[in-house]
Parts: structure tokens; sequence; C-alpha cells
């Protein structure tokens, strides 16, 4: 059992190894085709985002809401569900999160930043509870309601940062008020880094736990293989199903609030360059598995982050990196892993 | 009443670019593949077009070229999806990826530029300078009922919603799945980069990265809307282009109006429009939408 | 054979010069370098800047979205940037705590108003300068309605759009200004319809202050209407049939400045703000369809302006529901233009 595991987990490192050679090698023409010297792009790429400490804790701090984001696509995934949300998910938790960091100032310090993350799992949670309702009566397919929600969720954040929330000073740039020194999450060395890294590690470990070691998992499992047969087994579906909806959008709307709270420390339209997207392709990726969404979350945060590099040191526009997004899943898209179950 | 027409031909001009990517949404969908790819080929639709319109000095070699690409882009998304097998969803926001670079490479060196745009014409009638626009947009709302008309009145619309709701089923009928699958995928490949194409060249008469802003995700949410109908589609695409026109008007009148509340309108209507049909859209919905089809090679 | 000597002596410096940068300086902007409008003024002057003093490094990136600016001033000062331009209003809150972490390098912010120990800013003096544009079309009006299309409500747009306003009001007291916020910095689509909406209203001048008029003056010229551009001169090939005239933000000779300072070490936080008679800021030429009495009186105002015997935001200044905001007496200064959050009399729009 133990042996056929690791079989596999070598394969897939191969795999994933030989998926990486060989969409460097084709991004490599495809720069060398544009007149870039491929060579120095990528040993630049490694030394200023690898090598580098700094470079590095940018990297990491990326992996931060990845890493939840994912999280909140995948536990709705082991429940048979597809929480293509998790964008909306991040904004509304940066919303209800700055709610209450804006209007519990005068806590203590910890107990504010507790009840400001919290706030933003129950935005996340709630923007999520709409499709899980509607999945869990069995009206409409969560997929096409996430979706939806994506669109709708910056333009309520919109109305917040341009009308009733808009820091009085910033005639500016509409953006909110700071968040008080107590509703911050530290950074850490004085980088990028913050405490959101270390909580979504938590809840990494967590997930990898609970989810094949504890009975919330299994049910969980069972509820995602075969609602039926879980329905037979007396098991509360629907309860399920609205559950994992619920808790995958509060991941995500702890990734927003995180975000907020330790980089850009007001609320304003911008804090997600499509966090919800990715972390939807992290999970995809790593079908679900935590280590798997550990490597993924690593891989689309350090190429991210080497868009801007491409860009100063190659003259390339920051889009270009998206080509090489593609082509990763592309090449591994054509791969189809059948056994992958059947969704 | 001036006013009142001076809104409507804006949104009609403003529904156009939106409704080609909608039919071609609601035709693929039909064929049971959502695709979230459609950003990615309006914008690559929008600088090529914008391109070639610039070193032919032709502005419909640019559509056809937008036609051309976005055909193509989304044969490989319907190769990933038909043959590979690949998840639906991720194969779309692959394909949103790979778009967004694309074009923004394609069209690096076009950024500032001029290029010939599409010529304008007006109907004759009262009031006719009003409704002066660019071939697209008729051509837009001349597509609506055609592809109504193929999805429900002919053969090839009959099976391709066979296909729709089940792959196996409809196979075992005689009809290729995948073959409908292509086809339906090479229509809304072509229509979506011509939408955007029509933003470059018709609307606005530049390039710039990133110029469709969300409007391809716009158009899955329209199709929900219109619940795979062609013909709800005008309404949904009218709805969006009156709401975006009417705030602009509103404001110009000093009437203050968050433009947030009005942007919210389509996925408010949408929304809406799923919890009131509630369990009616399930059963519109095509069954074997996003699902992965094993049945045959 | 001197000559010789001299030329690879002059060589060997070059060389030298080339591999050891005397100051690597970088920008972020927020739109495309060419895009005929903000981002392309500011990419102007950094060139210039490298036209002016070859030895200085550029470090460039464009289209950054301002949540991501901190990772991106990040990285430039990863590879050796000691002076940075975040050249853009959204970048002060991510630029300045990126300042926070790195005390040894420098930051030039345009337009905002906070200051740290290495954090100036520098802008120029629109808002007084698009006075004259406001003259013109007040001028050139037939309808007596003009038009003003801002991205955002923003304390800047609404300040040029009373300018216009007033400026209009000084020559032609009948005017009525209509103002329209897009929403966004970018987005032509909008800007498209938006340009639209006041042609249909009446308005036959149309201002604006966004990233990039582009497509507003294709849809004036095919309209007919005409049209002043700001920020960047280059906008009026788009349809130079109806350009009356416009504003060029051009920074190059301070930018030179500002790199001299920081290498002398002489360089210090604060706010400057500059005009037309320093060169922060350049009044274009005329369009074909201006005539000279309108040319004359536009650059009689325009001497006053540069003087300064002319004070475009002199009191008594009322707001649209008639309450005084600039007392008689007193008048708004450069350092005042940030707390516009009002429209003057006459302006037809939200301010919010």
């Amino acid at each position: 059992m133990l042996s056929s595991w690791r079989a596999r987990l070598g394969w897939s490192a191969v795999r994933l190894l030989l998926t990486v050679v060989v969409v460097l090698g084709v991004f490599g023409l495809f720069l060398w085709g544009l007149g870039r010297d491929p060579i120095k792009a990528y040993q630049d790429t490694f030394r200023l985002n690898i090598l580098n400490p700094r470079g590095l804790a940018g990297v990491l701090a990326r992996m931060a809401p990845l890493l939840l984001t994912a999280l909140g696509v995948a536990i709705p995934f082991r429940a048979g569900l597809i929480n293509v949300g998790a964008e909306g998910q991040f904004m509304m938790g940066a919303l209800l999160g700055t709610w209450a960091a804006l209007n519990l100032e005068g806590l203590p310090m910890g107990l504010h930043l507790a009840l400001v993350l919290l706030a933003g799992m129950v935005g996340g949670a709630l923007w999520a509870a709409v499709p899980g309702v509607l999945r869990a009566r069995g009206w409409v397919n969560e997929t096409i309601t996430t979706l939806l929600l994506n669109y709708l969720a910056p333009l309520v954040v919109g109305y917040f940062v341009f009308g009733p929330w808009r820091a009085p000073e910033l005639a500016f740039y509409p953006q909110t008020p700071e968040y008080p020194a107590s509703a911050r999450l530290p950074l850490l060395f004085g980088t990028r880094l913050h405490l959101g890294f270390f909580l979504g590690l938590f809840f990494l470990l967590a997930y990898a736990y609970l989810i094949n070691r504890s009975r919330w998992g299994l049910e969980l499992r069972t509820v995602g293989g075969n609602a039926e047969a879980a329905r037979r087994l007396g098991l509360p579906v629907e309860r399920w199903i609205l559950a994992a909806m619920m808790l995958g959008g509060a991941l995500a709307g702890l990734a927003g609030v995180a975000e907020v709270a330790a980089i850009h420390t007001r609320l304003k339209l911008d804090i997600s360059p499509g966090y919800g997207f990715m972390g939807f392709l992290v999970n995809w990726l790593a079908f679900a598995n935590p280590l798997g969404i550990l490597i993924m979350a690593f891989l689309i945060a350090f190429i991210a982050s080497s868009g801007f590099t491409l860009q100063i040191t190659q003259r390339l526009p920051y889009a270009a990196v998206n080509v090489l997004m593609a082509l990763i899943l592309f090449t591994v898209l054509a791969k189809p892993l059948a056994q992958r179950g059947k969704r | 009443m001036s006013w009142f027409l001076s809104w409507i031909s804006g949104a009609i001009l403003y529904a156009a670019p939106i409704l080609f990517p909608t039919l071609g949404e609601a035709v693929e969908q039909r064929a049971g593949m959502v695709n979230l790819g459609l950003e990615g080929l309006m914008l690559l639709g929008a600088s090529l077009g914008f391109a070639v319109s610039f070193g032919t000095k032709n502005p419909w070699l640019g559509v056809l070229a937008a036609a051309g690409a976005g055909l193509l882009a989304n044969l490989i998304y319907a190769w990933l999806v038909v043959h590979r097998r690949a998840h639906q969803l991720a194969a779309g926001l692959a394909l949103m990826f790979f778009g967004i670079g694309m074009s923004a490479l394609i069209g690096k060196p076009y950024v500032g530029q001029m290029a010939p745009v599409l010529p304008k014409y007006a109907p004759t009638g009262p009031q006719s300078l009003l409704f002066r626009y660019d071939p697209l947009v008729y051509v837009a709302f001349l597509l609506a009922p055609l592809f109504w008309f193929l999805l429900f009145r002919t053969r090839f619309g009959l099976r391709l919603r066979a296909v729709g709701e089940n792959p196996a089923i409809a196979y075992a009928a005689g009809v290729s799945p995948s073959l409908i699958r292509y086809i339906a995928a090479a229509l809304a490949g072509t229509l979506a980069a011509v939408g955007g194409a029509h933003l470059s060249l018709g609307i606005t008469g530049t390039w710039s990265e990133g110029m469709t802003a969300g409007r391809g995700f716009i158009a899955i949410a329209l199709v929900i809307f219109s619940r795979w109908n062609p013909l709800r589609a005008i309404v949904g695409a009218l709805i969006f282009g009156g709401a975006v026109v009417l705030q602009l008007q509103l404001q110009a009148r000093g009437i203050g109006v968050s433009p947030f509340f009005l942007d919210m309108l389509p996925y408010v209507l949408t929304v809406l429009v799923l919890l009131v049909w509630g369990r009616g859209v399930r059963h519109v919905a095509p069954a074997s939408l996003g699902r992965v089809y094993f049945g045959t090679e | 054979m001197k000559r010789a000597v001299l030329g690879l002596v002059v060589l060997v410096f070059g060389l030298v010069a080339a591999a050891e940068p005397c100051l690597i300086v970088g920008m972020i902007i927020g739109g495309t370098k060419d895009d005929a409008g903000y981002n392309q003024s500011q990419y102007e002057a950094l060139m210039a800047l490298k036209e002016k003093m070859p030895c200085v490094e550029i470090l460039f990136a464009e289209n950054v979205p301002a949540g991501e600016a901190e990772a991106v001033l990040e990285s430039m000062i990863l590879q050796g940037a000691k002076l940075l331009f975040p050249a853009g209003f959204a970048y002060m809150f991510p630029a300045l705590n990126v300042a926070k972490r790195h005390p040894d390098v420098i930051f030039m912010h345009p337009g905002g108003y906070m200051l740290a120990d290495n954090f100036g800013t520098y802008f120029s003096n629109v808002q007084f300068a698009y006075y004259l544009l406001g003259v013109a079309a007040g001028l050139m009006t037939k309808t007596n309605k003009l038009g003003f299309i801002g991205g955002m409500p923003t304390a800047f747009v609404l300040g040029n759009c009373n300018a216009f306003h007033l400026g209009a009001r000084a020559v032609n007291p009948n005017v009525t200004t209509y103002f329209v916020v897009t929403g966004a910095w970018v987005d032509r689509a909008k800007e498209v319809a938006a340009a639209q909406a006041l042609i249909q209203q009446g308005c036959d001048v149309i201002g604006s202050h966004l990233d990039s008029p582009i497509a507003l003056a294709q849809t004036c010229c095919e309209a007919g209407v005409f049209y002043v551009g700001y920020p960047s001169l280059a906008v009026q090939k788009f349809c130079p049939e109806y350009w009356i005239t416009g504003l060029g933000l051009s920074w190059g000779d301070f930018f030179v400045e500002v790199a001299q300072q920081v290498l002398a070490g002489t360089w210090k936080p604060e706010h400057v703000r500059r005009g037309l008679e320093a060169g922060f800021i350049t009044l274009g030429e005329f369009g074909p369809k201006v005539p000279e009495e309108v040319k004359k009186v536009v650059l009689e105002f325009k001497e006053k302006l540069v003087s300064g015997e002319l004070q475009p935001f002199a009191g008594p200044i009322r707001d649209q529901e008639g309450n005084v905001r600039i007392p008689e007496g007193t008048a708004w200064g450069p350092l005042d233009m940030g707390k516009f959050d009002w429209l003057a009399e006459g302006v037809v729009g939200s301010p919010k």
C-alpha cells in the first residue's frame, strides 16, 4: 500500500519534472523567437526569485493566498463540488474583514486581528453559502453560480470602496482608510512575507490530517464519491454539501482578508491579480492532494513573480508570463489522467 | 423622447460586442462544453484584428484574421476537452491565460497606433442617424435568430443538443459527439474573437491591453441568464449594453448613480433568473455540461 | 598615435561606464508607455533622463497593477535600483511601504501628498494650466455646453474639471460643463460611450482627465466636435482636425535634476510642484480650426498665469449647491489641489 503510494508519488514527480522541462524548452524557443536570451532570462529569474532571500520571501508571500484559495477549492472538490468561485469569496472575505478592521477598533491587539480574520472567513463562507444552498436543494449547479458570483463580488466591493467606506483624506484614489495597527497581520523579517503564509501552511496541514484521518474527512469523501450511497448510509448529504462549500469559502475569504491585512493595509479594488482562479488551477494540478497543493502553489507563485522579472530584465510584457502559464496548463491537460476519476 | 432613443441606440451598440461571445458560448454549452476562455479569445481577436487592419489597411481583413485566430485557439480547447478528456474549466482557464498573454504580445507594437476601422452605415427612416452602426452590429443581431433556428429547427441543432444532453445516447443514435463538439467550439471561438475585434475595430478604433474589461465573463453570465437560448441572449446583451450607456447618460444629466449598481444589474438579474426559475433551470441546462465524456474515442 | 590612445582611453572609460552604471533608476507605470497619455509622458521623462545622463541604467515595468507594485519595486531594488519612480497615483501607499523597508533607496512619487525621509513627490500644476484649456473651450463652443470625462472622481480630476469650467466662464459666462466619470483610468469602450453621451447632451468641446484620451479624440473627429488634450500632446495625431490645444506633462529636465541630487547626496524629501513657468507642463500648438483671436486670448491668459498675475482659484468660488468654497480674498495654491471634493457652480454632474 505504502510502496505503491510512493511509486505513484515518484512517478508524479518525474512527470512534473518532465512537464516543466518541456515547457521551459518551448517557452525558451518562444523567447528566442522574440529576440530575447532565454538562458539569461531563466538565470535572472532564478537568481532574483529563488536564490535571493528577499525575492524568495516575495514568492512565499504570493503563496499565502494561493494555498488558501486552493484549499478553498479542494474541500468542496472532495465533496464532489466544483467551486470556481474562490475569486469572489476572496473579495468578500476582504470586504467583511475590512468592516471588522475599521469598526472594531479599540479592541486588544490579538483579539482585534483574530476577529478581522474571522470576519473574513465569515464573508467568504456566506458568499459560498449561496451556491451551496442552491446546490444542496438540487436547484442549480454550483459551477454556474460560483462563477457568476465572482463577477458580482468586485462590484459590491467597488460600491463600498468608492462609496460609503472611501477614505475622506484620499480624494486621490478610491480606497478605504488604513487598517489600524491592531488589525494588521505582521510582516516578517522586513520582507513581504507575512503570517498569512503560516496560516496557509497550518490549514494545509489541518486539511491533510482531517481529510484522510478523521471521520469528518471520511464522510466528506463518501459524499463526494457517491452521494446516493452516502444518503443510503444515512449521511446528511445536503448538510455536507453546504458545509463543504462554506468551509471552502471561509478559507478563500481568509486569503482575501489576510492579503489586505498584511500587504495592502487598505481595501481597494485591485487586491487580487486572479488568486481565486490561480487557486483553482493549483488545486486542479494537484488533484486536491495536500503535498501537491504545496508544490503547485509554489510553482504558480514562482511563475507569477517571474513575470515582472522577465519584464524588467528582458523587456517582455508581463502578460508573456500568461503564455508560460498557459503552456504549462496545456501540457498537463494534454496528458489526461483518465484514472483521475470521472469528473 | 430623444434621450430614450439615444439610450436605445447606445444600448444596441454596446450590446453587439457582448452578443457575439454570448451566442458562441450558448452553442458551445448546448453541446455540453463550458468555456471559461472567452475573455482570452476576445482579447486575441481584438489585438490580432487591430494588428492586421494596421498592416493591411483593411479592417475587414482584420476581422477575418481575428475570426481565424479565435477558431484555431478554441480548437486547442476542443482538442484538450474532446480528445484528451481534459477538465473543461481548467482547459478554459488555460485558454484564458493564453489569450491574455498572446494578445499582449501581438498587440505590443500597436498600442497608441491608428488602424483603419470599420465603416459605419445608417438605415433609412426617421432618426436614422442615431442608429448609424458598423456592419458587425447588424451581423450580431442577425446571428441571434439564425443561431436560434440552427439550434432548434435543424437536424444539426437537434444533434448538437442531444450531444449536450447525453453524448452516449447521441452516439448510439449515430451522431459523433466529437465532431459536433469540434464544430461548436469552432463556431464559439470565431464569434468570441469577432466580438473582440468589434471592440477594437468597430467601437474604439484602438488597442489597449486587457481592453475587453471582463466582457468575456459577462457573456458567460448572459448565457445562463438567457437560459441557453440565442433569442433571449439578445435581451441579456441589451440589458448589459443599456446599463453601460444609461449610467453615463444619467451622469451627463447630473443624476449621480453609483456605477457599480448598474454594472451589477446583469449579474443580479442572472442570479434572480436562477432563483426564480430554480428547478426549471436545471432542466433547461444541458445535462452533460462540464462533464468529461468517456464514451468513445 | 595620440589620438589612438585617446580613443582607447575613451573606449575603456566607455566600457567601464557601461559596466558600472553611476545610478540605477527604476520606474513602474500602470498603463503602457505608448498610450499617448499619462504613462507615455512619464516614460518620455525617463528616456530624457537616460539621454542626458547616459551613465544611468534604467529599469522599467509597465502595466503594473497597484496590488503588484510592492513586488515589482522590491524586485527593482534587488537589481540595484537606488532611485525609483512609482509613477502612478495608486502606487503611493505601496511605495511608502517599500520605502520604509529600504531607507537607502529614494522614491519620487507623482502627485502624492505624503513624505518620508526617502520619499518625495513631484507634479505639475496641471489644474492651473488646465484653466487655459477652459479659456480656449469657452471661446470655441457654439452650444455653450462643455463636456468633461474623468477616469475616477479624484481630487485632481475634479480640480481639472473645475479649472476647465472656470476658465471657460472667464471668457463666456453662459457656459455649462457636464461632468462624467467612467470608473476606470483605461476602459476605451466606456470612454467612447461617455463621449457619445456628452455629445448627445449637446456638448461641442470635450475635455478629459484619463490615462489616454485616444478613443475620445477619435469619437470627437467622427462627431465633429472639438476636444482639448491632456496629459500628453501626442494624442492630437488621432484627430488633428478637431484638436483645439492641449497640455503635455514634461518632466525630463526635472528627472535629471533629481538624479544629480541623489548622486551628490543633496536630495531632500519635499513636494515639488511647478507649472508652465518651469517647463513642468507645456501648452500645445493650436489646431487648424482655431481662429487667430482665440489663440491671442489664450496666449494672453497664459502670460498672466506664468507671471502670477492670474490666480485661477481665487475666491469667491462656489460649489454646485452655491456654498462658498473658496472665500473672497483667498486663493488656492498648488498644494491645495488635493482638496477638491466638490464641483464648481455651473458644472452638472456628481463629484462622488
